[in-house]
């Protein structure tokens, strides 16, 4: 059984803050021999903002033609999506932001074309990740983020109760979450509580 | 002293609803006898923030792009409405590529301490969020404030009022909806009116 684990970090700051949270969480899905891994920044993807043109509501796909055209299968053939993002302005970064709006193709496949986004032996069998880091120290900060995460993870057929958040607050400077006292093992504990889950649910 | 109206259009899509949105807004802003201006995030060439934090040390932004004379335009508005549909409950990311831009604004106030806009500056600059909506949800708008709100603290604007419509799937467009149309159109009026107001006491 091979698990296949999509990552995105979202951060346009390299193996900041966000991403430390997100490789933390990944070596320890990577300790199980069945898990199978693929990481990419956000920041090299080269994925435009969606266009609003609404054309996927009529051809069934995007007519951009970017780094988003590889990830859309991608984000359907993976077990688990782990999204790793900072926090901007009180909300997830601009570059984040694009790589949800372009999930506007499952979107309109599921609402519109009333077409199957996974195939439905597959349903209740895929788990979200929600990482995420902020300089700010506010409690409320994630507040706006997640709304967006969650209709990410809706139209690519993750369940509600299927995405699991790891957030912390007040860490702003490069590297300040090392200093963190739990991220670390909450990460780990993660990483792993998901990859038990979704052995089984791939099992059942 | 003629007031100036900036509207930021946020949406790729050009003269959709919330467009319009903006459009009525500017009837009335018009109306009142203000200037108006809009600038469309999607014909200008800017990228996101890089998160380098330069702007914290220097307070300046490393990147010269079509963003930096557009926050000094913002900056000489007396009035700023920024516009953008609701995408997967949030703003586009244009939009949220201009506001993420906006942090050595930021840098500026809160690390260097050489930005400050008074409690005066603040009431006579006043800031408006225009939006629609597809979803019929009330909550479809709550995860864009905290994000305009901040932009509005940064920039110097009071947060003054939202022009929000949702449900544009189900009514075929903001020209069908009873009432938007008309709201913004009069409270671009109004808003104009009251910062003429302040002028003239001062």
């Amino acid at each position: 059984m091979v698990i296949k684990v999509l990552a995105f970090a979202g951060s346009p700051r390299r193996h900041g803050n966000s991403e430390t949270l997100l490789d933390w969480v990944l070596a320890s899905m990577g300790e199980d021999k069945d898990v199978s891994i693929e990481k990419i920044a956000l920041t090299e993807a080269n994925v435009n903002p969606c266009h609003g043109c609404n054309a996927c509501e009529k051809l069934n796909k995007c007519v951009q033609r970017d780094g988003m055209g590889i990830l859309h299968d991608k984000l359907i053939e993976a077990d688990c999506i782990v999204l790793a993002a900072p926090i901007f302005c009180m909300g997830i970064n601009a570059q984040t932001k694009s790589l949800i709006d372009r999930a506007q193709v499952f979107r309109s496949r599921k609402y519109v074309l009333r077409l199957p986004v996974v195939p439905e032996e597959r349903k209740g069998k895929r788990l979200g990740i929600f990482l995420a880091t902020a300089g700010q120290n506010w409690d409320h900060v994630f507040d706006a983020a997640k709304p967006s995460v969650k209709c990410f993870c809706h139209v690519i057929d993750i369940r509600d109760a299927d995405i699991s958040y790891l957030m912390v607050n007040n860490v702003d400077e490069k590297g300040a979450i090392l200093a963190h006292p739990t991220a670390k093992q909450d990460a780990e504990k993660l990483g792993r509580g998901t990859i038990a889950e979704l052995k089984k649910r791939l099992a059942a | 002293m003629v007031i100036k109206v900036l509207g930021i259009s946020g949406s790729p899509h050009r003269h959709g609803n919330t467009e319009t949105l903006l459009d009525s807004f500017f009837d009335g802003a018009r109306e009142a006898g203000a200037d108006v201006e809009k600038i469309v995030l999607k014909d200008l060439e800017y990228v996101p923030c890089k998160g380098c934090n330069v702007c914290h040390k220097t307070g300046e932004c490393i990147v010269r792009d079509d963003v930096i004379p557009l926050i000094d335009k913002i900056l000489a508005a007396d009035c700023l409405a920024v516009t953008s549909p609701i995408y997967s409950m949030g703003i586009t990311a244009e939009l949220k590529g201009l506001i993420d831009r906006a942090q050595y604004l930021w840098a500026r106030k809160f690390i260097l301490k050489t930005l400050y806009f008074s409690n005066d500056h603040i009431k006579r600059h006043k800031g408006l969020f225009i939006s629609t909506a597809g979803l019929s949800w009330d909550n479809v708008f709550d995860a864009a404030f905290p994000a305009i709100t901040a932009f509005f603290n940064g920039t110097g604007f009071e947060y003054y009022d939202n022009i929000i419509a949702n449900n544009m799937d189900a009514f075929g467009g903001v020209k069908k909806h009873p009432t938007a149309l008309k709201e913004a159109f009069e409270k671009g009026k109004t808003v104009v009116e009251v910062l003429e107001k302040m002028n003239t006491l001062a």
